[in-house]
């Protein structure tokens, strides 16, 4: 028997396990969250004794005596201070790491009151953070500090609700004092556990499966194989070459594969069960990367597939040759960015159950509740399935394909039982699609002035085992390789290659992140030949509106290339006046899927018993603040209050599709289908209607952002409705080489809300900082990746440098108040820059990401 | 003494937890041999003898200075960064039975500590444990893990 104190009670365990399992499955305190149970994420971070300590590290055992707290037990007075310092200074995204972050908060404010910044740092460095670059976090710190020390809650700075206003953010109590629940904090009532038995190979034929033994271990609720697969075997977000499981005689193509899933009582006997299924495989020489795909005697990774090329991309545009053999200056490099994993502290976790109608209900944490809705239905056979978004806990891209959802759903078909299927973090590492490795080989050609002449290049991406968004990665790399400048010849060939590594797929940027890092390389060193700055070489030949983009775009009024670089210039000439190392870099990024694709945003409002209208849209909140940007464009455009207007999360039965968080796309497009239905609303309010007289009243919006396809036979194509535009310049400390500062200016078209939009920024920039420092997602000779999330080399809150965000709020486009897209861009622009300013200060060139020769990374 | 400190503080840390003079083994010679040389040298009074007769910092009252560590015969004193409150209490570079035999709290570079690091801060060289207090995230894995007790929270919080 161990007793110790939580939250102010004794309790008293028997069981020897892990303090986290024990607060959250036995106390069900699920605002200790579960990010990794491997020491690193800091997201169960509690106090005991007065020191913070991460849930996960010590065992029951060892607390005789102890005195634990968790958010749960702050007292009212700290719940509030906390709740409003996160709210006020920005500090909430996806959440999932606040809680531990408070209890960091509280554990430094409870010894230093009036804690330094760095030490402030100090404090949360342990924790990491992937949506805020932390710098709100700090502030957040620094406000709690000082409201502690006045005992005065102060007036929020905004309340008005209206676009345009800095207001806390509507999730923001839910997520501090965690009783905001993510999919993983559903304890249901008879609910079992989930876990798919994984391929022993990357590649091997499975030639057969037997699971007697496992089946007959008590506790045993169910092993499934793809024998009990009701509907298609194969699903995928667009291509269905994503098996749910390995049938027997069937390939497998990665190390994450399922060949069967056990469903149990608990995880221990899930495990066990795992371990007692016996699979004979032929194993298979495996295809470990591009040039073994590519080569002429290539293993296939797919039976199915006649090559390992799962998409081939040709744009051109003018004569890209001919232009660089007439150019003054033409300079060729080969470039190489890394594998990149999205590292969101939320690992993913769906939970499935038979709802009342007798349809299978999934509650998942994913970038499109109607995706999971889709696949699930296609896999089941059945569309006798609802999909809800719970919290979601961080995407970045790498939640828009079904990792968990299709299994919860096909065990709870099956066992007619709630279950819960949750990948452990290295589980997550191998699974979800990751950030495309890109090897490039681009050429440029100006005239004597810098003007770019023509731009021609070759691309290659590995895409793994899978397609995921493979296709459109590598379509959006290579429309956009030709950055936000005019000139009309350029040409960019393109081949993403299958492989037996983990797959790889939407990572925010989308591609761009990858050839950005190439073209403005090639601009800085363009600069250098012809002898004029960086930042004029961009100046002169960037797109302006009433220009022709290379895709043969008229980009329109609200273009906004030219202020990000104005709003940079002064500091940019100082810094250089002062003999500091500078880099700059440009970029463009789409809002909205684009390209011909049907881009639909659209918004169900609903005026219900409570005489509050409720805002429904098919579209998830990832973190990035969808819910708060709808509520505010609905102040805006109604004579409603906030009180008046409840934001309820993505479904598929009462909220409308409105398409996959993915290409910046939720603020324009849901944003402007919301627009169009609170136009709705306001007409049938005329005449003094109050919310009473139209309870029981829908008014339904729909946006169609209307694209021309790529290729498309006209004059100027539109290839997307909106871009973005982005200047970030990197300034180093010339001692210390260290970054002293990132400014980031950033064309957005009305900023919603300018201190989510900061927020966004900053996170963007940090988690490119890492893109470009260290970051790392190592594959072994087995087609085996990393397992240790600490190890990924994501920054912490001490290396953060001062950062600038410069929100450039031009008027935009005549849809969703001239909001434009900001979430994508934000991490594009920042590894060029940065690449530039190391050159600036050690003359070595750098071609491939990470970069070495920095204090950011150990070399050797 | 009072000094002014400046954070991000550091302090000396002796990494010998000195239990093999406690448990009568003869004494470690890794280990701390209770010379008193860090003790005479230090000017701020920052070092004791525990209960073992083995030289402990108070990590309060140390400067970093580095006079100990210059001082120690053994070279079993290094400066740390006091943020970093995990550490190994162990300088034994035996193999494992020779170091188990030399204290009952020695590390005997099993490597348990190193394969449950998240952060791959913490590495076997010589046969003993030593912390990248660069990468190390505090977590205390390793200290929860190690079958020696050679790895320490500083708090006492994982640990004794």
């Amino acid at each position: 028997m161990y007793t110790f104190v939580v939250n102010g009670k004794s309790v008293t365990t028997d069981k020897r396990q892990s303090l986290l399992r024990f607060l959250r499955d036995e106390l069900h305190l699920t605002s200790v969250k579960d990010g990794c149970s491997q020491g690193a994420c800091g997201a169960c971070t509690v106090i005991i004794d007065g020191v913070t300590c991460k849930a996960c590290v010590p065992t029951t055992d060892r607390l005789e005596g102890k005195n634990v707290l968790t958010v749960e037990g702050l007292s009212d007075w700290e719940s509030k201070v906390f709740t409003y310092a996160y709210g006020e200074a920005g500090a909430v995204q996806c959440g999932f790491c606040i809680p531990g972050m408070v209890m960091c908060t509280k554990a430094l404010l409870d010894v230093n009151p009036d804690p330094t910044e760095e030490e402030i740092r100090y404090a949360l460095r342990n924790n990491y953070c992937r949506c805020t670059g932390y710098v709100k976090i700090i502030a957040a710190v620094k406000l709690s500090a000082k409201i502690l020390r006045e005992g005065v809650i102060p007036e929020k700075g905004a309340d008005d609700w209206k676009v345009g206003s800095r207001v806390h953010r509507l999730d923001v109590e839910e997520k501090v004092l965690g009783y905001g629940k993510y999919p993983d904090d559903f304890y249901m009532e008879g609910m079992c556990y989930g876990s798919a038995l994984r391929s022993k190979y990357p590649r091997a034929r499975v030639l057969s499966i037997d699971i007697s033994k496992a089946k007959a271990l008590p506790g045993v609720v169910a092993v499934l194989t793809a024998e009990d697969i009701p509907g298609e075997n194969k699903i995928g977000h667009l291509k269905h070459d994503q098996y749910t499981m390995i049938p027997v005689g069937g390939l497998t193509h990665y190390l994450g594969d399922a060949i069967a899933l056990v469903a149990a009582e608990d995880m221990e006997t899930v495990e066990k069960a795992k371990k007692l299924i016996k699979v004979e495989y032929e194993v298979l020489p495996a295809v470990h990367n591009m040039k073994e795909a590519a080569a002429a005697d290539a293993q296939k990774v797919f039976d199915e597939e006649e090559s390992n090329v799962q998409a081939y991309k040709h744009v051109s545009r003018g004569n890209a040759s001919e232009a660089i053999k007439n150019a003054k200056h033409v300079i060729s490099h080969h470039f190489e960015t890394p594998w990149t994993e999205h590292a969101f502290l939320e690992p993913e976790c769906a939970v499935a159950y038979i709802d009342e109608d007798g349809d299978v209900m999934i509650i998942s944490t994913d970038q499109d509740a109607y995706c999971s809705y889709r696949e699930c239905s296609l896999m089941l056979g059945t569309d006798k399935v609802k999909a809800e978004n719970a919290l979601v806990g961080g995407g970045f891209g790498g939640k828009e394909d079904m990792t968990v959802q299709h299994h919860a759903a096909l065990i709870a078909y099956h066992t007619r039982r709630p279950v819960k299927v949750r990948l452990t973090r290295a589980e997550s590492l191998l699974i979800h699609p990751k950030r495309h490795h890109f090897v490039m080989d681009f050429t440029m050609g100006c005239d004597e002035d810098g003007k770019i002449m023509g731009v021609k290049a070759k691309v290659a991406s590995d895409t793994g085992a899978f397609a995921s968004l493979g296709g459109p990665v590598l379509e959006r790399a290579c429309t956009h390789a030709a950055g936000p400048y005019a000139y009309e010849n350029f040409e960019i060939e393109g081949t993403a290659y299958y492989t037996n590594n983990p797959p790889a797929g939407a990572f925010r940027g989308f591609g761009v992140t990858q050839t950005c890092f190439a073209t403005e390389t090639l601009l800085n060193m363009m600069a250098d030949e012809i002898g004029i700055t960086p930042w004029e070489i961009r100046y002169r030949n960037a797109i302006r509106p009433g220009g022709v983009l290379p895709n043969g775009q008229i980009v329109d009024e609200s273009t906004g290339l030219v202020e990000t670089l104005e709003a940079v210039k002064e500091e940019y000439d100082a810094a250089r006046a002062a003999g500091k190392p500078v880099g700059l870099a440009c970029a463009m990024k789409n809002a909205g899927v684009g390209v011909g694709i049907p881009d639909t945003g659209r918004v169900k409002l609903i005026v219900q018993e409570d005489q509050k209208l409720h805002i429904f849209a098919g579209a998830s909140c990832i973190g990035q603040g969808l819910g708060t940007v709808l509520v505010q464009m609905t102040v805006s455009n109604t004579d409603l209050k906030r009180e008046d207007i409840v934001y309820e999360r993505s479904n598929t039965w009462i909220a409308p599709d409105s398409g996959t968080t993915s290409g910046s796309r939720q603020t324009l497009i849901t944003g402007e289908a919301c627009m169009r239905a609170c136009r709705k609303f306001m007409e049938a309010k005329a005449g003094g209607k109050t919310l009473a007289d139209l309870v029981g009243q829908e008014f339904y919006g729909e946006y169609l952002a209307k694209t021309d396809p790529l290729g498309a036979d006209v004059p100027n194509p539109v290839s997307h409705v909106a871009y973005g535009y982005a200047t970030q310049m990197c300034i180093l400390d010339a001692k210390t080489k260290k970054i002293e500062k990132i400014v980031a200016a950033h064309d957005v078209g009305k900023a919603v809300n300018p201190l989510s939009c900061e927020g966004q920024i900053e996170g963007g920039v940090v988690m490119s900082m890492g893109y470009a420092l260290r970051e790392k997602y190592p594959i072994d000779g087995n087609c085996k990746p990393v397992e240790k999330y600490g190890a990924l080399g994501l920054l912490r809150a001490h290396e953060i440098p001062e950062i600038e965000a410069i929100v450039i709020d031009k008027p935009g486009l005549n849809v969703a108040c001239g909001a434009i897209g900001i979430g994508e861009i934000t991490s594009i622009p920042t590894a060029p820059a940065i690449t530039d300013a190391y050159y600036r200060l050690d003359k070595e060139r750098r071609y491939s990401l990470p970069i070495s020769g920095t204090p950011y990374k150990k070399e050797g | 003494m009072a000094v002014k400190k400046k954070f991000p503080y550091r302090a000396a840390v002796v990494a010998c937890n000195g239990t093999c003079a406690a448990s009568a083994v003869s004494r470690c010679k890794y280990g701390c041999v209770g010379c008193g040389n860090c003790i005479a040298v230090c000017r701020f009074k920052a070092i004791s003898f525990n209960e073992n007769g083995v030289a402990e910092v108070d990590e309060e009252k140390c400067i970093a200075c580095g006079m100990c560590v210059r001082a120690c015969p053994q070279e079993v004193i290094h400066l740390h960064e006091c943020a970093n409150y995990i550490v190994v209490k162990c300088s034994n570079e035996e193999k494992g039975k020779e170091a188990r035999e030399a204290c009952p709290l020695s590390c005997i570079g099993c490597g348990i500590c190193e394969k449950t690091c998240t952060a791959e801060a913490i590495k076997v060289a010589s046969n003993r444990a030593v912390i990248d207090e660069e990468l190390c995230l505090s977590c205390g894995m390793c200290a929860v893990k190690c079958p020696r007790h050679a790895i320490r929270d500083l708090r006492g919080v994982l640990t004794d």
